[in-house]
């Protein structure tokens, strides 16, 4: 869904727009929860993987149109998150923004909505976590805080629902919705700057960008805003502006010895250190038993070892109860389900081929979105919002940066590739936490090489049984190798640099279950109607190739190329095309083929293939191109440039590994 | 005794050298809102005090002495912005003018004292280091913030990284010159560090905290 009026289009009808602003991890999403109930729909921009949540809240008759927006420290575009959160802002243009500010943080809190207040917008401050501020020592003086910053200022604990009612007031009162009394002031210096950039706009602009007042338009393009620069520059006069703007950016520079936005950040950060030390008094405390945990989990000695058990731990986690679920999900299709789809598309269509088709896209293709979805997909949220909530992934992060800079990545990027063992489908959605384009598609291509567990299946099936588990282990050891070396070349050859890694580190809480149900819930909810479809549908495609004989038809010529680059018999290339709906089904469908081939007992895949072609025909599985569900998880993510530039990759990588193996392994008198 | 005049001068001169080039006369002219007529006069003075040195085409730069001299004014500037702002409670944006009348009256023994009430700053309201009794910028002597240990405290000098954005970025979140810093944790193997910034703890890969310069506290 596009951006562009957004609330028009999705929510209709509401007596008030207010958008939620705050910094990563204040309890924003809880308290958007808490306002809107579970009736929340999510909009992006196109090319923007960063998403907005929007809902709508009803108090005293009137209906509240709200926007979550991402989590952000600053309203400067220099990320995905920050970009979409300030767009968001300048094109709905909310009635009302309300700052969700951690009490307990309040001082660097304070400096986007210092920002927000700037862009003259009617600010209304949800000062949260009174409760956990109050806990290591800080009490806050509300009335003096928005006496200084002359807002509304309503002291919360969403998590318990408390000063939700004040705040519902506050939204649906008239009287708050009119922007603050005073913007922030800043020295002398950058006010003649600001005030002689004002007018130079009143003069020679008939209409300031998004509306924007003259005073808010001035500051950031004083500061070198490159989105409103170029925006100004395109006015027949605003070229003069931009002019005058970037000299008395300099001045200001030759002034304080920096650039002009820096001395903005500076100001606005020395107005939030004594607006936080005019309203808070902090008491000493010892530390609390969440700070001492923090501690443990990120020095090495204990860190190390707490992080491998707690990855063990998830990955045991995922794999029982992947596996039951999985269990279940497959049993209630082939006795429930399946049954009830196929009488219907009987009853329909026939048996003709027809009718086999639909079956492809209806009972094997819902399927295929299901097994892959609840068992894997849904665990993975779980655990990765467990994660989030709790505080523990960014300690996990922080150990493993070093590692994972030598394949171009940082820290964070190690939950999403470890999950691709799982399932690459949720790991690739949760590349979403890395902040460049470039990690995205470094980490995207890495996690589709890493096995998940349906290519596990094959490797152990398939080569573990027949060949010898030797070489199922060897398998494995290749594609890790595989992977450590493109992501090294990746990393050297992808224009840019690896960014470095800035994380904030939250104190350790107490998981909320609500919370992680909920986000659970909604991601599990967004994965199901991407892939639903596209897995439906590419299903319904592949199966009319298949049951109208013009798959085989189309392989013909490639079948002699196969076996003369991989060895691998006419069988093979069937069942690799099949396998980019599951990649388990490669190993159902080359048995059943076989034994339609040749007769029953060709299940012994020995007696149709050599261990050698089981060999290979496992390291191509491993390696080649991602299943369908992988494949829509990345044109989304990445665009379907990347996409397919990701699947030729793979693909070419797998024949010339392949083949190599299929060369290389006889001479040393290995496999035969 | 060095006139009032002359001290605006030398903080003026000084303030627009300090990117270490030499100082335009028409530069300096704007600066103090004057014309370069009258400049050059005061000019002739200063050199004649061996407060500066005049180098034709180059321009003006401070001698050790002139140096001196503008940063004990720049000390008592940024001293007075403070004392306006925590003691008597002013707007922050009036300051500046009051403290360039302040600064010529300030004596040298009421700058102890007054640092002692102000707990030491090490900053102006603006941010902007006060130099310190002996008339020295800290930032001189720094080093990179991968280079502490655990538990140090340190201001940040300089952060050498030139791109905007993640200057921009970093100053979002409040590190930049003059925040006090401290190191909690350091991973080993060039792994990144743990440092917390007014009331925020973050994580800084290494390649991060090696462009960040600070200095112990």
């Amino acid at each position: 869904m596009s951006c562009h009026g957004i609330l028009d289009k999705t929510i209709q009808k509401v007596d008030v727009t207010v958008a939620l602003a705050g910094n990563p991890n204040v309890g924003k999403s809880t308290l958007f929860n808490l306002l809107t109930g579970l009736q929340a729909v999510t909009a992006n921009y196109p090319g923007k993987t960063v998403d907005l949540n929007l809902g709508v809240a009803k108090y005293g008759g009137k209906r509240i149109g709200v926007i979550d927006l991402p989590g952000t420290y600053s309203l400067d575009p220099t990320s995905e998150d920050q970009w979409v959160a300030r767009r968001a802002i300048l094109e709905e243009r909310p009635d009302l923004v309300v700052a969700v500010l951690d009490a307990s943080n309040l001082q660097r809190n304070l400096y986007q909505t210092l920002q927000l207040i700037e862009l003259e917008f009617p600010v209304v401050i949800a000062l949260n976590l009174i409760d956990h501020a109050e806990k290591i020592g800080i009490r806050t003086d509300y009335q003096k805080l928005s006496k200084l910053l002359g807002v509304p200022v309503i002291p919360m604990v969403a998590s318990k629902g408390k000063g939700i009612q004040e705040l519902l007031e506050c939204l649906t009162n008239k009287a708050t919705t009119t922007p603050a009394k005073r913007s922030t002031a800043f020295d002398l210096c950058l006010e003649r700057a600001i005030h002689r950039t004002e007018e130079a706009i009143k003069s020679d602009l008939h209409e300031t960008p998004y509306g924007l007042s003259t005073r808010a338009l001035a500051i950031r393009m004083l500061e070198n805003d490159p989105e409103f620069t170029k925006l100004v520059r395109q006015e027949v006069r605003g070229s003069r502006d931009v002019e005058l703007t970037e000299e008395l950016s300099k001045s200001i520079e030759s002034e304080y010895h920096e650039p002009a936005s820096l001395v903005f950040a500076r100001q606005r950060h020395e107005l939030a250190r004594q607006t936080t030390e005019a309203v808070q008094v902090r008491a000493r405390q010892p530390p609390l038993l969440s700070q001492k945990l923090t501690h443990y989990a990120v020095s090495p000695y204990t860190g190390i070892p707490l992080a491998v058990g707690v990855i063990g731990g998830i990955f045991a986690f995922m794999l029982v109860a992947g596996g039951f679920l999985g269990d279940m999900t497959s049993f209630l299709w082939a006795n429930f389900a399946s049954p009830s789809i196929r009488l219907v598309v009987t009853t329909a269509a026939g048996k003709g081929v027809v009718s086999r088709v639909l079956l492809w896209g209806f009972d094997a293709g819902i399927f295929g979105a299901l097994s892959v979805g609840i068992p894997y997909v849904l665990t993975f949220y779980l655990v990765l919002s467990l994660l989030e909530d709790s505080g523990y992934l960014n300690s996990v992060a922080y150990l493993a940066d070093t590692m994972m800079h030598k394949i171009g990545l940082h820290g964070r990027s190690i939950i999403p590739m470890i999950m691709g063992f799982g399932c690459n489908v949720p790991a690739i959605m949760g590349t979403r936490v890395l902040t460049t384009r470039r990690e995205r598609i470094l980490a995207c291509t890495l996690i589709t090489l890493t096995p998940c567990s349906a290519r596990i299946a094959v490797i152990m099936a398939a080569v573990g049984v027949f060949a010898g588990w030797q070489y199922a282990v060897a398998i494995f050891g290749i594609d890790l190798l595989v992977i450590g070396a493109i992501g090294w070349s990746l990393n050297k050859l992808l224009p840019g640099k690896a960014s470095g890694l800035v994380m904030e580190m939250f104190a350790f809480r107490r998981p909320r279950a609500s919370t992680i149900l909920k986000r659970t819930w909604f991601r599990f909810k967004s994965f199901m109607l991407l892939a639903l479809p596209l897995v439906t549908m590419g299903s319904i495609a592949l199966g009319a190739f298949y049951e109208t004989g013009y798959l085989q038809i189309l392989l013909a010529p490639v079948n002699p190329i196969m076996y003369a680059l991989l060895g691998l018999p006419a069988v093979a290339s069937i069942t690799l095309v099949v396998g980019i709906l599951r990649k388990e089904l490669t190993l159902q469908l080359l048995i059943a083929l076989a034994v339609m081939q040749y007769g029953p007992s060709a299940s012994n895949l020995l007696l149709f293939m050599r261990p050698l072609q089981l060999f290979v025909f496992g390291l191509v599985v491993t390696l080649y191109f991602p299943c369908i569900a992988t494949m829509s998880v990345l044109g989304r993510e990445l665009g379907r440039k990347s996409t397919l530039a990701i699947m030729t990759s793979t693909i070419a990588l797998a024949m010339l590994i392949g083949a190599l193996a299929y060369r290389t392994l006889p001479a040393f008198g290995i496999l035969s | 005794m060095i006139s009032h005049v002359l001290e605006e001068y030398l903080e003026a001169i000084w303030r627009l050298q300090e990117r270490t080039r030499p100082v335009k006369t028409g530069e300096l002219a704007q600066q103090l809102q004057i014309t370069p007529g009258a400049v050059t006069n005061t000019l002739t003075h200063l050199e004649k005090h061996k407060l500066i040195v005049r180098k034709p085409y180059r321009g003006i730069t401070l001698t050790d002495k002139g140096r001196a001299m503008a940063l004990r004014v720049i000390r008592k500037h940024r001293l007075a912005e403070r004392l306006l702002t925590e003691v008597l409670q002013m707007d922050w944006s009036r300051v500046h003018n009051a403290a360039c009348e302040l600064e010529h009256a300030m004596t040298d023994e009421m700058l102890g004292p007054l640092e002692k009430t102000l707990k030491e700053p090490t900053t102006c309201p603006h941010g902007n280091p006060i130099p310190d009794e002996s008339g020295r910028l800290h930032e001189e002597k720094s080093e990179p913030l991968s280079d502490f240990k655990p538990k140090d405290k340190t201001v940040l000098v300089k952060i050498t990284d030139e791109k905007p954005d993640v200057l921009r970025y970093l100053a979002s979140l409040g590190l930049m010159p003059g925040a006090t810093v401290e190191v909690q944790e350091k991973a080993p193997f060039e792994g990144p560090i743990i440092v917390k910034v007014m009331g925020a703890t973050y994580a800084l890969g290494r390649n991060v905290a090696s462009v960040v310069q600070a200095r112990k506290l």
